[in-house]
């Protein structure tokens, strides 16, 4: 059974206000709590409750799967592994998402490992969400990785956002592409007060053909910090970009690392970073729309991290 | 409609604007023109604002607006297309024209778009960004201050990096905005076409208005070097590329 506290976490961190519909998994404290597979999609538990698998039979279109974790035990640390084999030639979506209500002294968390194998010509979309809340001084951790194997053709989309209140958080994301295969990745993080948060991102592109585009906004409020390591590295014809963008409040603190390797003579990479302020001139557009500047400071932000 | 009172504005030691008077009348045209540095942008930023007088003030429709924030003189009527308008990432025109066009607005977004000669509605969803050309981001600007519905609406430089097919069709969109909603329309321009568009034309020459009257008087002056404030030191026989 969800209580209101579930509902509001999985709302956060899904948008689904009640039990979707099709394929699902959702994981409370650590155990499952409720699941259903439909025609197309299985989802069957690993040895040890330590995670699930999730197998997409070829050609299938237009499903979805959601697989949201809701966390509210006081002192629990949650570690998880989930496998997905999205088979040939479909399109699908799948929505992931961690919530944590920390409501005590004791810290909480949840470590996620996210493994995707892409079939030939497959696209994939894939959404995760990270939210923390509650009064308590115990501090939220997460720590979500994704691993992902794009075979020949496939294309995936993921999106990647840490929306609010977790205290510490270190993210990988590692991909590797086979030919054609194209990849997209944004990530978006919010940190404030003295939060941390790492992000750690490798993209092989191994394939003749393939693409990888990977977008990072950050926002660092108060004190926190933010650290964005990535490289991308070419060893065919292929074409990758790295934009990484972060925007410093208060006394926030950014360290932004892309690299690049070309591994091939033909390989085609770029890079674009930047690490500022919101811009004056941004503000005042907005306020010469009649916004306060408290309104459009948080627009800007909303807008940035869309 | 708007009062500049003995308007004075330093920066850096440098007299920008000095004791400049003018009334504004209401729905009115009026082109600001001069040359490079004259202060045309700097008054016009007076008036929304965005510089604070360091000695004058402002009254519009009978109210002493000198202390006014940027915000309020929104509120109150007041409009201004930037020069060199903000990119947003992550903003799409349809976010900046929500925020112009306030909250429980009915007005249909594409009229605005059409009006001002985008010809894809799919503009509308496009992040206002970098990727955007010049043209573009000009329009973008024009739209979203259009769509404020002003009293009185400042454009700054609205034809740079805008086509020569597009200048006219502009000035007669700003020229219909005046004169069927009264807006009192100020345009800061180099390009005669605007010129020839006004009511009254203005001449700032190092932050005084040296001229105001019709385009007719304006165009003497405008091949008159001596209005030129550069004050250039060449050598007598190197002369000015002017």
């Amino acid at each position: 059974m969800m209580d209101a506290l579930d509902k509001e976490l999985l709302k956060a961190v899904s948008g689904l206000e009640q039990i979707p519909k099709g394929a699902y998994n959702i994981r409370k404290n650590g155990k499952l709590l409720t699941r259903n597979v439909s025609a197309n999609i299985d989802i069957e538990s690993l040895e040890g409750s330590r995670g699930i698998r999730v197998i997409i039979k070829p050609g299938t279109k237009n499903e979805s799967v959601h697989i949201p974790v809701i966390l509210t035990e006081a002192g629990l640390y949650d570690v998880v592994f989930n496998e997905f084999i999205v088979g040939d030639d479909c399109d699908v979506t799948i929505v992931a998402g961690c919530g944590i209500h920390c409501g005590s002294s004791e810290s909480e968390g949840h470590e996620g490992v996210h493994q995707f194998n892409v079939g030939k010509n497959s696209r994939m979309k894939y959404v995760e969400k990270h939210y923390a809340t509650g009064d308590g001084t115990g501090k939220r951790i997460l720590n979500p990785t994704t691993k992902v194997f794009l075979e020949e053709g496939a294309r995936a989309e993921m999106e990647l956002a840490q929306i609010g209140g977790v205290d510490d958080t270190k993210r990988v994301n590692e991909a590797e592409l086979e030919a054609n295969s194209m990849l997209l990745i944004t990530e978006h993080v919010l940190t404030e007060r003295d939060q941390q948060a790492v992000s750690s991102n490798t993209i092989m592109l191994n394939g003749a053909g393939s693409r990888a585009n990977m977008v990072s906004r950050s926002v660092i409020k108060g004190s926190s910090r933010q650290i964005f390591n990535a490289l991308m590295e070419a060893r065919a014809k292929c074409f990758g970009h790295i934009e990484c963008d972060a925007i410093i409040m208060d006394n926030g603190i950014n360290e932004t690392v892309p690299a690049l390797k070309a591994l091939h003579p033909d390989a085609e990479l770029t890079h674009e970073a930047s690490i500022g302020k919101i811009a004056d001139e941004q503000l005042l557009k907005l306020m010469c729309l009649g916004m306060s500047y408290d309104d459009a400071v948080n627009t800007i932000i909303q807008g940035f991290l869309k | 409609m708007l009062d500049l009172h003995n308007l004075s504005f330093m920066s850096d030691g440098r007299q920008i604007i000095n004791d400049l008077s003018f009334t504004f009348q209401k729905g009115k045209f009026y082109a600001i023109t001069g040359p490079n540095g004259s202060g045309k942008t700097t008054l016009s930023k007076l008036i929304m604002g965005i510089h604070k007088a360091t000695t004058g003030n402002i009254v519009f429709a009978g109210k002493d607006i000198t202390n006014y924030t940027v915000t309020e003189r929104a509120k109150a009527g007041i409009a201004y297309a930037f020069q060199h308008p903000a990119r947003f990432k992550g903003l799409t025109l349809r976010d900046l024209l929500n925020i112009a066009l306030g909250k429980d607005h009915k007005a249909d977004m594409r009229d605005i778009v059409e009006k001002i000669g985008i010809c894809s509605f799919e503009f509308l969803d496009k992040p206002v960004d970098s990727k955007l050309s010049g043209g573009e981001i000009k329009k973008i600007e024009m739209a979203t201050t259009i769509a404020l519905n002003p009293k009185i609406v400042i454009y700054d430089e609205p034809d740079t990096g805008i086509d020569l097919w597009t200048i006219d069709p502009m000035v007669n969109l700003l020229k219909k905005e005046q004169t069927e909603k009264g807006t009192t329309t100020i345009v800061i321009s180099h390009n005669r076409t605007f010129l020839e568009a006004a009511d009254t034309v203005i001449l700032i020459k190092s932050g005084k208005i040296a001229y105001q009257g019709d385009t007719r008087g304006a165009l003497p002056l405008l091949s008159d070097l001596s209005i030129c404030n550069q004050n250039c030191k060449v050598h007598e026989n190197d002369g000015c590329f002017r």
